[in-house]
């Protein structure tokens, strides 16, 4: 890696560095997804591989009025994610 | 700049609208534009419920639909249009889109 | 213009787009323009009994702005391509 492409200057260039890194990213409707990163652009679209996406729903009990917290996972092999959605991307998971 | 991916072959064809909103909207496509709006003429509504069939609501002459609050725009084919027995499909409305 | 040549290089494969309304439709990718609006062809939708709403289209225009997701035939995505392509992005 050269030195130009390590410096960083602006949000992108962070995201830059987590090409072919698995990362998280946060999307409107409580969607999550982890999955590594294969291209981007500037309006944060994105291609991920090996994406886990987790959807979390909320239910009230109809007689106690509880929250009901659900969360619900699913694989998908390789998917575009449409910029608009993001709300936040993080670097590579250290696990 | 750049092709827009064509709505040219629909025009005067009978299609089918999902707006933002959840609704279904058939009618014939008399013309469109790049942001997507359309012009549609002799349009009736399909209403869904889980309750009852579909219900079609004659909306009449000519509309135009912004781009902005469209979803999908699908070419209707007749054969298989004619074929539904809508007044026996249950399924509830679309959900609205959320941004 | 990364993802506008991207899915173009897609065209013929079958994909499949999830909308902001929740809907999904498998078809065979015809085309894309440069606001990521997509044409497919041959469509269904995922779940029918649950959304028998589209059941006459079998050619669609879906507008880019209401997509959220495109699910990628693995087959056909070549990472090293993206990775290059993205880089080259970047740099501007």
């Amino acid at each position: 890696m050269t030195e130009e492409d390590a410096t960083v200057k602006e949000p992108l260039d962070l995201i830059k560095l987590s090409l072919d890194e698995r990362i998280y990213v946060k999307l409107r409707g409580d969607r999550e997804l982890r999955g590594r990163l294969h291209a981007y652009d500037q309006h944060l679209n994105m291609i991920l591989g090996e994406v886990e996406e987790t959807i979390t729903t909320i239910e009230i009990d109809d007689e106690t009025y509880e929250e009901i917290i659900k969360t619900n996972k699913r694989a998908v092999p390789f998917l575009f994610v449409r910029g608009d959605g993001v709300i936040l991307v993080s670097p590579p998971l250290r696990q | 700049m750049g092709t827009n991916v064509g709505l040219a072959p629909m025009v005067d064809s009978t299609i089918s609208v999902i707006t933002n909103d959840g609704r279904v909207i058939v009618g014939i496509l008399r013309g469109y534009d790049q942001a997507t709006n359309l012009i549609l003429d002799e349009c009736h509504e399909r209403v869904y419920s889980s309750k009852t069939g579909v219900e079609q609501v004659v909306l009449g002459g000519l509309h135009i639909v912004r781009g902005d609050n469209i979803a999908v725009v699908g070419e209707v084919d007749d054969e298989i249009d004619q074929g539904l027995n809508l007044s026996a499909t249950r399924a509830a409305p679309l959900s609205p889109v959320q941004h | 213009m990364l993802f506008y040549s991207y899915f173009k290089t897609l065209v013929g494969k079958q994909v499949t787009v999830e909308l902001k309304n929740d809907l999904a439709i498998t078809g065979t990718l015809h085309s894309v323009d440069q606001y990521l609006n997509i044409k497919l062809n041959n469509v269904h939708v995922v779940n029918e009994q649950k959304y028998p709403h589209m059941m006459s289209v079998r050619n669609c225009f879906i507008r880019g702005s209401v997509v959220r997701y495109v699910q990628l035939p693995p087959g056909s995505v070549d990472v090293e391509l993206l990775h290059d392509a993205t880089r080259r992005e970047a740099r501007g």
